[in-house]
């Protein structure tokens, strides 16, 4: 049975991971419904969930199939790796030396870029929107299978983790309907930082105990990895920020 | 249009490649020595503790001095 600090971690990192990937997909989706109709858009981004859904069909059984070490294993080494990463760009961000991402920017390049490619229609559909709509849902939807996967399976803990990205995507969808704009405002950056924090730790969490490591503590041993990796990042900003300042 | 995919599949884990190869370094290392006995399993978990942030900083740090000494 898991603990609270289980519970909440996993439910925790799924939302906040889920949320940064739908305000992507849903500022490329506007884009692409705004620029050039909401019928391929939206045809395009359901057909992406379609797919999603038939690439978590075919996983699901895998993922029950394969012994527990080896998939803590192969889930802790793809978290390290995606967590780091995200966390990394987040610490460059935060000192200045990567432009923060801004959805509005984003929104407007690709609004002019669907705006100006020539209208080809066949068979009365707009191809390109729907392409762009399918791959921004697709490659956004993949990443949230992954974290829900990551998060989630290594303690039995899917349907906990999907249902924290499934409120994420509901509540990005949502106001995205509400107010036919970008989440410009989203604290994106921030969420990043969080989230990298909480993949990496997981990610140390399931390798060590993949190879038999007895985390004191058990499953609270990932606060800790959580206050760690947060120490080391704001750590990290805190000493070259100002540099990077003075140096500009 | 599956060319594009399958590259950011894999953007989805690799950014930069030497952090990427560090971390699969250190925990092969740390795989190879827990599981061959050589070094008890605590070990193992205060290496992987110690080495994976460290990994991160040095990641960083590089990219600093990089773009600092570009400017």
């Amino acid at each position: 049975m898991p603990n609270l600090t289980t519970v909440i971690s996993v439910a925790g990192a799924s939302f906040a991971a889920s949320f940064v990937e739908a305000v992507e997909a849903l500022t490329i989706v506007l884009a692409a419904g705004l620029a050039r109709g909401w019928r391929p858009a939206l045809t395009g981004a359901a057909a992406a969930l379609v797919a999603l859904a038939l690439i978590v069909a075919a996983l699901g059984p895998l993922l029950g199939a394969a012994p527990i070490h080896a998939l803590q294993f192969v889930v802790g080494v793809l978290l390290l790796l995606f967590g780091l990463r995200w966390l990394r760009k987040a610490i460059l961000r935060a000192i200045g030396i990567i432009a923060l991402h801004d959805e509005d920017a984003a929104f407007a390049r690709e609004t002019r870029e669907l705006t100006q490619a020539e209208r080809r229609l066949a068979y009365g559909f707009d191809w390109l929107a729907g392409a762009a709509a399918f791959k921004a849902v697709l490659m956004e939807g993949l990443e949230v299978v992954f974290i829900v996967i990551a998060v989630g399976a290594a303690r039995g803990l899917l349907g906990l983790a999907s249902a924290g990205a499934l409120a994420a995507c509901v509540v990005v969808a949502a106001i995205g309907a509400a107010i036919h704009r970008p989440l410009a405002r989203a604290p994106e950056n921030g969420l990043k930082f969080a989230v990298g924090v909480m993949l990496s730790a997981f990610g140390l969490f399931w390798t060590g105990e993949s190879l038999g490591v007895p985390w004191p503590g058990g499953d609270a041993a990932i606060l800790a990895f959580i206050a760690l990796f947060l120490a080391v990042a704001l750590g990290l900003v805190g000493l070259l920020k100002p540099r990077a300042g003075a140096r500009a | 249009m599956m060319g594009a995919i399958a590259e950011q599949l894999i953007g989805l884990f690799v950014d930069d490649g030497l952090l990427a190869a560090a971390i699969l370094c250190v925990v092969a290392l740390i795989s190879a020595l827990a599981l061959s006995g050589a070094a008890p399993s605590w070990v193992a978990g205060l290496l992987l503790t110690l080495a994976l942030p460290a990994a991160l900083a040095a990641s960083v740090l590089r990219s600093v001095r990089r773009q600092t000494r570009s400017r």
